[in-house]
């Protein structure tokens, strides 16, 4: 087990770099110049070319990947194009934010869906599991652009127990993170009233209640313990797509993370940010990758990865 | 039975539609549902009703080629990995990660400006973001199967790779399977109008439910119904494609034990 | 088996990395301050480097200049007490005493010399470096007076008189950030988020007189149904012109908001590329002209928050040109021009189209309908109109490339007619210029070169409504309409005046009345 997870964080790298360089390709492919962004429409064409050449924009694609690399290497991660400051402080002032708003989505619909999810599934065909259902079918159908505000409107201006958005205390996550998590919380909820319900049939658990134990141990301990490995593979999945909705999330709540800051670097074509975040924002869903793996790996054992 | 409802309405749509989805009459700009526009009428004044049910059509198209192609990319790439094992495991896994690392926004936004905006190309980044979840969870399936006692079976019996992969593990993928298909059908749908918010997805005039949600978004004050309606149609399809994937499952389930 | 401690501990690291996350409590609104949402961002504070809107308006509330613009585009003075031409390539500008920085440190003549020549400095990567082109030396004579020499006469440069002066030393591009920029004018900085909010707080010792509020906190809010959501619910004061026109109606019924509208100066246009082998024709521009409605367009999708324009200048411009032939809705009359053209409709009323064109527009909802509705009304006359959404750093690339047929832009902040020479002049033809469609016409050469030489302003006044004239006739854009200004404020703020281009610079005089209830 100790090499396994020795090749997995071997590759951590290699896999990052592959990201970051089909990142850099790409972004050079697309059409749109900086520089025009930068310098707006008062510049002189002159003082544009300038600024290509000091920013090195003008050379071969070659060349400008070895040396966007080799300030990677050693920790440079350049300056921002259009915002001011380095990359590496844009990141880290606005990293903390999407940190927050992603684990408390991951953290309420984790709290949401098994309790939900086992419901349904022990009680299955009944009202509750029918809420449950209908519950789940609202995330999935809602993309959080439309239930954003909805929820702003409901818990904001009508009731206004919340603040509508920005970041500036608890109160302000709660809708935000809630949005965010809805999907997952739906996905998840399916998941493991699925996974209960395939796992109660096995053998096993006839072996467990015909050893008498009560209904509930059997399905808590046993049922579910199986089913972690779906639950799993579906949390570390959807991880990426939470890191994507934070995009849309951010930008409906004002919310100050990396999410709105890469599609403002994309917009404005700012190489050295866009590189950044992508950076940021695939180290850490290969974290997560790398974490849902080891429990993967440790919630079934049985599981091995050789040929 | 409700997907038979949907794709009714896919085919017959312009059939029964009252009014052209285009035509548009400034004036008559977000009336509420009345007896001439059943469901009201858009911004551009262009009957709702009438857009709703043409883009059925659209939803439908989005919906099942993004998920047809993405989960045979996806089951081929993940079994191979699965089964194999190994470097090929570790060199496609790899693979998977990096692409899934890879913000999929980017690669969007990529696509539709080097190859320009519209429907096709909305559907093939949906496409080439979307194998890898397939990927990834067939993989895990084989894993944990791989180990099971009929599948040794079944090795032992001497079976090429190749019949157990499709005859043995293939139906035990197949719950999971659709049951992600189902959302992942669901998800193109809403994933394109996720696109249209940041501008990205079909061009005017083409009425998407995605895209129609996007564009109602700005009235939800005074006009509610024009995200109403196509967040309902989004719902009722949802719904009918989890219904359809349950009793897939719950079919498959008796057969298989 | 072994699961459950890990699911808990998979609950724990959640949770605990959650609470190491939780951001401080910070208070949402400081007492006496000003709350306005904006919809962009302000990139650059520091007058030498601003070039959106937002920054440069938010950047005139902290920095001072030797002038400023009013109502009429005419200049005023602000630092500068008088100036004038000492002869053809020279200005003198008289400084007013007893201006301080916010640092306590008087402005003098060589913070004045220093601002201009740092944007002069081509190390320090100035966008405006090149409308300071024919500058060539600034020399401060004095601590009070500033003399500027030219290397050959050039009206248009009082325009950048209006560049806000930075205390010598201020480094360039920021090397810290900008949240320590120092200025002199009402309010000072006191916070720079970027993307998130930019504080100010109200100068006491301003020389102006002091600002009747605290200060301000502008506040980046994307969204436009979350900010209307923000102001109904009280924490957003004050919102200039990010309204979608039709939450307006929302406004009147839903809050108690005060809302002003005022003519404005922002002019949106058709472009179009004179080299396109059909849109070269003047009679095809012409009938385009003729079969737009553009009141229809304000009145449904604008909800009336625009005026059709003839021209580039608006009304309230000093050298405005009020008779110009106009070109109202007439389809009939945009069918005869294109069969006289040249170009018969194959099937009369049917589906066929004379010829097909694209139109690039951005992905911004409101200039999508917009889109759309020009398709509806050229399709009318028989002109296929493919609408191609892009987003923008892809759609501007290529309109400063030259590669369109047709699309629709806005220009902001026009001082200075000579933003003539800049759009027409056959040397201004991308990528030297803003000339993106290619046009050329002799006169109109001669007369924007004249205009830039000649330092009389009733000659200039004459050249610049010649060109208007022509340009009115020749259509190398075509003039759709001025966007209104539109001011939502809670009742109890008083003293706010509007300016033509957006400009805040009113909050200065602005104060809160007794607090209201939350509307």
């Amino acid at each position: 087990m100790k090499r396994y997870f020795t090749n997995r964080l071997l590759l951590f790298v290699p896999t990052l770099m592959g990201s970051l360089t089909l990142v850099f390709f790409l972004i050079h492919f697309i059409p749109g110049d900086p520089v025009e962004v930068m310098l707006g429409e008062t510049a002189s064409s002159v003082d544009k070319e300038a600024l290509r050449q000091e920013l090195g924009l003008n050379q071969p694609l070659g060349i400008q990947y070895i040396r966007f690399f080799s300030a990677l290497l050693q920790g440079d991660l350049g300056r921002s194009l259009y915002e001011q400051g380095t990359v590496a402080e844009l990141i880290l002032s606005r990293f903390p934010a999407t940190m927050e708003l992603t684990l408390a989505a991951m953290g309420i619909a984790l709290f949401v869906a098994f309790p939900l999810g086992i419901l349904a599934a022990v009680k299955k065909n009944s009202l509750m599991d029918r809420i449950a259902l209908l519950f789940s079918l609202l995330g999935l159908a809602m993309p959080n652009f439309w239930l954003g505000p909805l929820l702003m409107i409901i818990f904001s201006i009508e009731l206004g127990w919340l603040p509508v958005s920005g970041r500036e205390g608890l109160a302000h996550l709660i809708l935000p993170s809630f949005t965010l998590g809805m999907l997952m919380a739906s996905i998840l909820i399916r998941m493991v009233r699925s996974s209960l319900l395939d796992t109660i049939h096995e053998d096993y658990i006839q072996t467990a209640r015909a050893k008498g134990l009560s209904e509930w141990r059997v399905w808590l301990k046993h049922a579910l313990g199986n089913s972690l490995l779906s639950v799993i593979t579906i949390v570390g999945l959807q991880f990426g797509a939470l890191l994507a909705g934070s995009i849309i999330t951010e930008t409906i709540f004002a919310w100050p993370g990396i999410g709105r800051l890469t599609i403002q670097a994309i917009q404005t074509r700012d190489y050295p940010l866009v590189q950044g975040c992508v950076l940021v924002i695939s180290t850490s869903y290969l974290v997560v990758n790398f974490l849902t793996d080891i429990l993967y790996h440790l919630a079934d054992p049985r599981v091995s990865y050789g040929p | 039975m409700i997907l038979l409802l949907l794709l009714g309405v896919a085919l017959l749509g312009p059939a029964i539609a009252p009014y052209s989805p285009t035509e548009q009459h400034l004036e008559q700009d977000l009336l509420s549902p009345s007896q001439d526009h059943l469901l009201g009428t858009d911004k551009l004044g262009r009957d709702i009703l009438s857009r709703i049910l043409y883009g059925a059509r659209i939803s439908v198209l989005v919906g099942t080629s993004t998920v047809g192609v993405s989960l045979l990319i996806g089951l081929s790439i993940g079994s191979l990995s699965g089964y194999c094992g190994g470097w090929v495991d570790q060199l496609l896994m790899r693979l998977v990660d990096v692409l899934m690392a890879f913000p999929g926004i980017l690669l969007a936004i990529a696509f539709t400006a080097v190859l320009g905006p519209g429907l096709n190309h909305v559907i093939l980044a949906l496409c080439l973001i979307g194998w890898t979840g397939y990927a990834r969870l067939v993989r895990g399936e084989i894993l944990a199967l791989r180990e099971r006692e009929f599948i040794h079976a079944a090795r032992a019996l001497g079976g090429s790779p190749g019949r157990i992969i499709v005859l043995h593990l293939l139906p035990n993928l197949l719950p999971p399977l659709l049951i992600q298909a189902t959302f992942g059908m669901a998800a193109a749908i809403i994933a394109e109008g996720s696109l249209s918010f940041l501008g990205l997805g079909v061009q005017p005039p083409t009425p998407s439910w995605g895209s129609m949600l996007n564009e109602g978004r700005q009235f939800l004050l005074i006009a509610p119904h024009l995200t109403t309606f196509p967040g309902l149609a989004i719902m009722i399809t949802v719904l009918g494609l989890n219904l359809v994937g349950d009793g897939m499952r719950d079919r498959l389930e008796k057969r298989g034990k | 088996m072994k699961f459950k401690p890990f699911f808990l501990l998979v609950f724990a690291w959640v949770w605990v990395s959650l609470a190491a996350c939780l951001p401080s409590p910070r208070p949402d609104r400081p007492a006496g301050y000003l709350v306005i949402a904006l919809e962009s961002n302000p990139t650059h504070l520091d007058p030498r480097y601003a070039t959106d809107a937002n920054s440069v308006r938010i950047g005139g509330l902290i920095f001072n200049a030797l002038t400023h613009t009013d109502q009429h585009a005419r200049l005023q003075p602000e630092l500068a007490e008088r100036w004038e031409a000492v002869d053809e390539r020279t200005y003198l500008f008289h400084l007013k005493k007893g201006v301080t920085f916010h640092d306590g440190k008087p402005l003098t003549a060589a913070d004045v010399k220093f601002t201009y020549e740092s944007v002069l400095e081509p190390k320090n990567r100035s966008p405006r470096r090149a409308t300071l082109r024919l500058l060539k030396a600034v020399d401060a004579i004095g601590p009070y007076q500033v003399r500027f020499r030219l290397s050959a006469p050039y009206a248009p440069f009082l325009e950048n008189s209006t560049l806000g002066i930075v205390p010598t030393g201020t480094p360039s591009r920021g090397a810290s950030g900008e949240n320590s920029l120092i200025g002199s004018g009402p309010f000072s900085l006191e916070q720079f988020s970027p993307g998130e909010k930019v504080v100010l707080k109200a100068n006491p010792s301003y020389w102006g007189g002091q600002p009747g509020l605290s200060g301000l906190v502008f506040k980046m809010i994307p969204d436009a149904i979350v900010r209307s959501l923000e102001f109904k619910k009280g924490t957003v004061d004050f919102i200039q012109n990010d309204i979608e026109p039709d939450n307006l109606i929302w406004f009147k019924k839903n809050t108690n908001a005060s809302i002003l509208t005022q003519q404005g100066t922002i002019f949106q246009y058709l472009g179009m590329n004179l080299d396109h082998p059909i849109l070269k024709i003047l009679e095809v521009r012409q009938a385009i002209a003729y079969a737009i409605d553009r009141e229809a367009i304000i009145r449904h999708l604008l909800k009336g928050l625009a005026t059709p324009a003839t021209g580039l200048l608006s009304p309230s411009h000093w050298a405005y040109e009020r008779s110009v032939p106009r070109l109202p809705y007439d389809p009939e009359e945009a069918k005869r021009l294109l069969d006289h053209a040249g170009f018969p409709d194959p099937d009369g009323d049917g589906p066929l189209p004379r010829f097909k064109l694209s139109y690039k527009t951005t992905t911004l909802d409101l200039r999508r309908r917009i889109a759309e509705a020009f398709k509806e009304q050229l399709s009318r006359v028989g002109i296929e109109l493919e609408v191609r959404t892009y987003e923008w750093g892809t759609f501007y690339g290529d309109i400063q490339k030259g590669n369109f047929h047709l699309y629709s832009l806005s220009w902001v902040g026009i001082t200075d007619p000579d933003i003539y020479f800049n759009l027409f002049h056959s040397s201004s033809i991308v990528p030297y210029g803003n000339n993106r469609g290619r046009y050329r016409n002799p006169e109109i050469d001669r007369l924007l070169e004249r205009g830039r030489n000649s330092l009389s302003p009733e000659e200039r006044k004459q050249i610049y409504r010649r060109v208007q004239k022509i340009l009115a006739v020749e259509l190398p854009t075509i003039p759709l309409w001025w966007v209104k200004n539109v001011v939502l404020m809670k009742r109890n703020i008083e003293g706010f005046v509007p300016f033509p281009d957006g400009d805040l610079i009113s909050l200065k005089n602005v104060s809160i009345a007794s607090p209201l209830p939350p509307s």
